[in-house]
């Protein structure tokens, strides 16, 4: 109990509850406004193939947003991550078309997704390097490298193997990547929720001082989830190639945004800001269900940035507004 | 039933050419409150880092409980049953209190990724809270307790080990109230019931006697003496004498005060959780002295007076005229100076040079008409006021974060100096210097009273009373009482300020508030 | 002047004549007139912008959207030209455009407090859309001739290339604001400390507001010079900038010890020297990305205080484990 007179008076319990379910749910209720509209708009949108090419371009960026979701939880950054996609996809692609098969050819990529995770949780973790300028770097690095892999240009692959035939795979109506997807967060949740692994990530978001001095190994912890960044990246990458047929060495400037504006604005569903691999997941098939509805009704791409741009500052206010704590180093304010 | 848990002889530690410890012996006795005391830069916080593991000692050895023992790094620390609690202890705000108390701890063996069960952790707080019975909702965010429940948080994560026989606390009461202190000082003594050895580091001497059972006075890197706190309440020893090792002298400058003008006055200011009905008046030529403790709103009175924050209601007068700030550039041309209480975030840049700080609050002055800096005068009227204000070294390239806490102060009043304001408000003038510079500062403000208005809003009583010529308290945001200093007595001053405690001794017929007409 | 900057200018000349003898060695051309000149035409277009970047890094923030804001400012500039109106008020009209977005970036980072890398990131994507409004992202390249705008790549001013004429000026000024006037103190004032800049009376929002203006607008500068060479505008103007920009500044202050406009000119010599002697040697685009983030990481972990702290602390665990007592 505070000492002080004149206490200013507590917002009312009911406004404040109303608020927080308001905000909590209000990514679903968009989702489902917006399925509908377009539904109606285009009944084209509820045709199978529409439905299979949004499930699978959402289970692609899922699995690539899947770490970089536990990178910004702990308070950190990463623009890296979609260039390691691209270095994960031309690796797979050169590989392939140099004569090693599929399964070699994707865990080099993981390989090259293993390297620079390692590298970021490195310079970030123990060394405690501005986030911001190692991962530009970094990720400058990667889109390096990739292009050079193609001298410049896309590499197409001939037989997209065992990807392509994964890629094909169906559950009935459901593609089996989306299915693989969805067992992934869903393990990711648990991790997230019921091992201390997640508890101590939203800690060092708020305290990292507290955690460090609770004998925590909070180094180690930002250098694992730089590294699953990375590794989610890789993985979406050799997808990718099998997807595309081809390797596409500037593939990541599609993804950048996306990847930010899905955990930023996931970040709202159930933790009140805070990014999560739920509200993650349920951002990604509100961003897919957005591309594929303007396309139909017509949007040009450039009309589609800008539309991805003000949901990204929408995401960001979310999580700025609704977080405990004021705004984190890393993730922007002053450093 | 002494026994002794703790000894350290012949240690000693130093930093370059520094000698921060030089062959001290120390020791403690089981189950005792120990106080550590000295000056900034004595020896007490270096002991208490090598005894945590922080630091590694140079030479000398270490037993606990008979065995001898050499810590490579905090952890040993730990497992030889020593717990610390820094002075600002990290706590994760969104966090419940059990949450932080048992973080890192959550079970048994370590490791990223076991089992987070919060149930189980509750119900190892419930059984924590019969250990040590205090009234706190464990399962409330952190950030939503108050300045002592977060302490005692701290506290009890420090002692989620079973086996912590050694408690440090470092300064734990520089940001509590009184009541919230008394609470602490419960804590202690119910974990010196169960055996649990505090050493307890402090500035504020009335505490010494009040909770510990011996204490230590540390002066130039050396162990100067060990006493019990009763046989030197008795023996009437004066601790700072021992701690500055020579007669404390005069430390406060002879008034002498010629009222002139009001320069700024405050009728019925008032902010909402803050303060309300302040009425105050500064005068050219006299030291307004305002005694608050924590909680007591003169932070942010000060804030208000000087245009950080807008008060909801009442005046503030300049020369007699209504005005209201729009913000502190506004205040400072105005000519009003606020030497804010905490100089490290709000007084100093400490990464910039003594000149750049100096001016900082009055560029015109040391620019021309077209706004080009002219850094030769720049530099040259630094020059001037760090001999004025005796800054020591009178370096004027070397950053601001790198001078002792006294002459950090001396740098922002001498910002004040070159704003050449009319009106000097400080807030904690003092606070973290030590005996030797407070003098030099107490010295500058009655310089500077001669011929301009000061206001000092301190919790230090004695301050107050010594410097001002006219005082005043605030209570819960409030002025509780207002006197000229010569008519009244400290005690007074002091009895005003902290009257809830009055209140609950004397109940009802407790005196009534005395308020002069300013 | 004191010895530590004494060494630090003799490590940045020491660093010039080793890349110059590299490049020197390497290529033929590196060291002629006119490749020299070829450098600071480099400089004065791509350099450009991490001289207004400089600005936010004093005040330590980050910006990431000028690239798309020089997209949209050159491509205004572009349209402008293209419906005929003169080269002067074309520029200025897609210099304003860039202004507006600064004053969008510092309100809603020092106003609305939203943290800085992902908004300016949201709006730099915004900018760049917005950049394919008025040609649906085809190139314009109408009236180019006729304006003049060709000229400012091409003509010379006392004996310089315009676009270095105007690359000093700019610094020049640059320099003369944030270390010589007093207003250029509050923007390190409001960088180190904002809370005590406050207190001291500086208006610690309005220079950060002015940090991302700077930015912006020198972005589309920097965008409007690459038009002019290229002899026409498309949305691509800023693609490239934000690498180069960024490495320069934290190269130079690693080398200077904390951001400045001079140190910034220190960086983007350096950067420039080496993109341009890659060029000579013919060495494809993209690897030329990969070295320049080799150099960036470098330049900050060999300066960062922290890496030296981090590297004695593991050489200090190493020997304690083999220490006595």
């Amino acid at each position: 109990m505070s000492d002080t007179i004149l206490q200013p008076a507590a917002p009312l319990g009911v406004g404040r509850g109303l608020r927080q379910f308001l905000v909590r749910y209000s990514l679903a209720g968009i989702f489902i406004i917006v399925v509908l509209a377009f539904s109606i708009l285009r009944p084209d949108f509820t045709r199978a193939e529409n439905i299979n090419e949004i499930l699978i371009s959402a289970s692609i960026s899922g699995i690539m947003f899947l770490g970089l979701t536990w990178v910004l939880a702990a308070g950190e950054i990463d623009i890296s991550f979609m260039e390691v996609a691209a270095l994960s996809d031309m690796i797979v692609a050169g590989l392939v078309n140099a004569g090693w098969g599929w399964p070699l050819a994707a865990c080099a990529g993981l390989a090259a997704g293993v390297a620079v995770g390692l590298l970021n949780g490195f310079l970030v973790g123990y060394m405690r390097l501005p986030a911001l300028i190692t991962t530009l770097a970094t990720g400058s690095f990667a889109r390096s490298i990739a292009a050079v892999i193609g001298l410049g240009s896309s590499v197409e692959v001939a037989d997209t193997g065992i990807a392509g035939r994964f890629l094909n795979l169906h559950f009935g109506f459901l593609p089996a990547v989306a299915v693989l997807t969805v067992l992934l967060y869903a393990a990711a949740w648990f991790v997230q929720e019921k091992l201390v692994f997640g508890h101590y990530l939203y800690a060092m978001e708020q305290n990292r001082n507290a955690v460090v001095e609770a004998g925590i190994p909070a180094r180690r912890l930002t250098v694992l989830v730089y590294l699953m960044s990375a590794i989610c990246a890789a993985i979406a990458g050799i997808l990718l190639t099998a997807s595309l047929a081809s390797g596409q060495p500037r593939i990541g400037v599609s993804f950048f945004i996306d990847g930010l504006t899905a955990v930023l604005l996931g970040g709202m569903v159930i933790k009140l800001g805070q990014p999560n691999v739920l509200g993650t997941l349920l951002a990604v098939l509100l961003l897919a269900v957005l591309v594929s509805g303007t396309a139909l009704i017509g949007w040009s791409d450039w009309e589609r940035d800008i539309l991805k741009g003000a949901l990204l500052l929408i995401g960001v206010i979310i999580v700025v507004k609704g977080r405990a704590a004021p705004a984190t180093a890393q993730m922007g304010g002053a450093h | 039933m002494s026994e002794t848990i703790l000894r350290m002889t012949g240690i000693g530690k130093t930093f370059g050419a520094v000698k921060a410890l030089d062959n001290v012996d120390f020791e403690l006795q089981r189950g005792e409150i120990h106080a550590l005391l000295g000056t900034n830069g004595a020896g007490k916080s270096t002991l208490v880092k090598i005894l945590s593991g922080v630091y590694l000692k140079d030479a000398g050895e270490m037993f606990i409980a008979g065995e001898a023992v050499t810590f490579t790094g905090p952890r040993d620390a730990i497992e030889n049953g020593i717990a610390a609690v820094q002075q600002h202890p990290e706590l994760v705000p969104g966090l419940s209190g059990f949450e932080n108390i048992f973080l890192g701890r959550e079970t048994t063996s370590p490791g990223l990724f076991r089992r987070f069960q919060r149930d189980a952790l509750r119900q190892r707080a419930e059984a924590l809270l019969t250990r040590f019975p205090i009234g706190i909702d464990l399962a409330e965010e952190i950030g939503n307790m108050a300045a002592v429940d977060r302490e005692v948080i701290a506290v009890l994560h420090a002692l989620t080990r079973d086996d912590i026989k050694i408690l440090i606390l470092d300064e734990p009461t520089s940001t509590l109230t009184e009541r919230e202190k008394a609470l602490l000082f419960r804590l202690m003594r119910t974990l010196k019931n169960a055996g649990i050895t505090i050493v307890y580091i402090t500035h504020r001497l009335e505490e010494v006697f009040e909770i510990a059972d011996r204490f230590t006075i540390f002066r130039g890197g050396r162990n100067i003496a060990t006493m019990r706190s009763d046989d030197a309440q008795r023996a009437g020893v004066s601790i700072p004498e021992m701690m500055l090792g020579e007669k404390t002298g005069q430390l406060y400058p002879d008034r002498h005060a010629q009222p002139g003008e009001a320069l700024i006055e405050a009728r019925g200011l008032g902010q909402d959780g803050a303060f309300e009905g302040i009425d105050l008046v500064a005068r050219r030529g006299e030291i307004l002295g305002v005694f608050g403790l924590v909680g007591s709103g003169m932070d942010e009175l000060s804030k208000a007076l000087f245009g950080v924050t807008r008060p909801e209601r009442g005046d503030i007068l300049l020369g007699g005229k209504k005005i209201i700030f729009h913000g502190p550039s506004d205040a400072l041309r105005r000519g009003i100076f606020l030497v804010p209480g905490d100089r490290r975030t709000e007084g100093l840049t400490l990464t910039r040079d003594v000149a750049f700080n100096m001016t900082l609050a009055k560029l015109r002055r040391a620019s021309s008409l077209a706004g080009f800096m002219k850094l030769r005068a720049e530099r040259r009227i630094a020059a001037e006021l760090a001999a004025h204000v005796a800054l020591q070294p009178a370096i004027l390239q070397r950053h601001a974060g790198l001078f002792s806490g006294g002459n950090q102060q001396k740098i922002v009043i001498a910002k004040g100096l070159y704003a050449q304001a009319d009106i000097y408000i400080f807030v904690e003038p003092t606070v973290g210097v030590d005996i030797g510079a407070r003098a030099k500062l107490y010295a500058l403000m009655r310089e500077l009273s001669a011929t301009k208005a000061v206001i000092v809003m301190s919790s230090d009583c004695d301050e107050v009373y010594g410097l001002a010529d006219r005082v005043m308290a605030l209570y819960k945001g409030r002025i509780a009482f207002e006197s000229p200093a010569l008519e009244t007595t400290a005690n007074r001053l002091l009895t005003a300020g902290i009257m809830s405690a009055q209140q609950a001794a004397e109940g009802p017929s407790a005196p009534q508030v005395e308020r002069q007409p300013a | 002047m004191n010895r530590a900057l004494l060494m630090r200018l003799g490590a940045f000349l020491a660093m010039v004549v080793v890349i110059g003898a590299i490049f020197g060695v390497l290529s033929s051309q590196f060291l002629s007139q006119n490749n020299i000149a070829a450098i600071f035409r480099h400089m004065s277009a791509e350099g450009i912008a991490g001289l207004g970047l400089t600005f936010v890094i004093v005040v330590r923030r980050f910006d990431l959207s000028f690239p798309g804001i020089a997209a949209f400012g050159a491509m205004t500039t572009g349209q402008l030209i293209a419906l005929g109106y003169p080269l002067f008020p074309s520029i200025a009209g897609g210099i304003a455009v860039g202004i507006v977005c600064g004053v969008i970036n510092g309100l809603a980072i020092s106003v609305l407090k939203l943290p800085d890398i992902v908004t300016t990131i949201a709006m730099g994507s915004i900018a760049y859309g917005l950049s394919f409004i008025y040609s649906n992202g085809a190139t314009i390249s109408d009236n180019f001739m006729e304006s003049g705008i060709l000229d400012i790549n091409d003509q010379t001013i006392a004996y310089l290339d315009e676009p270095i004429f105007f690359m000093l000026v700019l610094y020049l000024l640059a320099w003369l604001v944030l270390h010589r006037s007093r207003f250029g103190r509050g923007f390190y004032a409001t960088g180190e400390n904002p809370r005590a800049a406050m207190f001291s009376g500086v208006h610690v929002r309005l220079y950060v507001i002015a940090a991302f203006i700077l930015t912006s607008a020198t972005a589309v500068w920097a965008g409007i010079l690459h038009c002019a060479e290229a002899g026409q505008a498309d949305p691509s103007a800023g693609d490239g900038f934000l690498t180069p920009a960024f490495a320069s500044v934290y190269l130079g202050a690693a080398l200077f010890g904390y951001a400045s406009v001079p140190a910034t000119f220190a960086g983007t010599l350096l950067i420039s020297m080496m993109l341009n002697g890659f060029t000579l040697l013919s060495v494809p685009y993209y690897y030329s990305d990969a070295i320049i983030s080799v150099v960036l990481i470098s330049a900050i972990a060999v300066f960062d205080p922290r890496f030296a702290a981090a590297l004695q602390r593991i050489v200090k665990t190493r020997s304690l484990a083999g220490a006595p007592k």
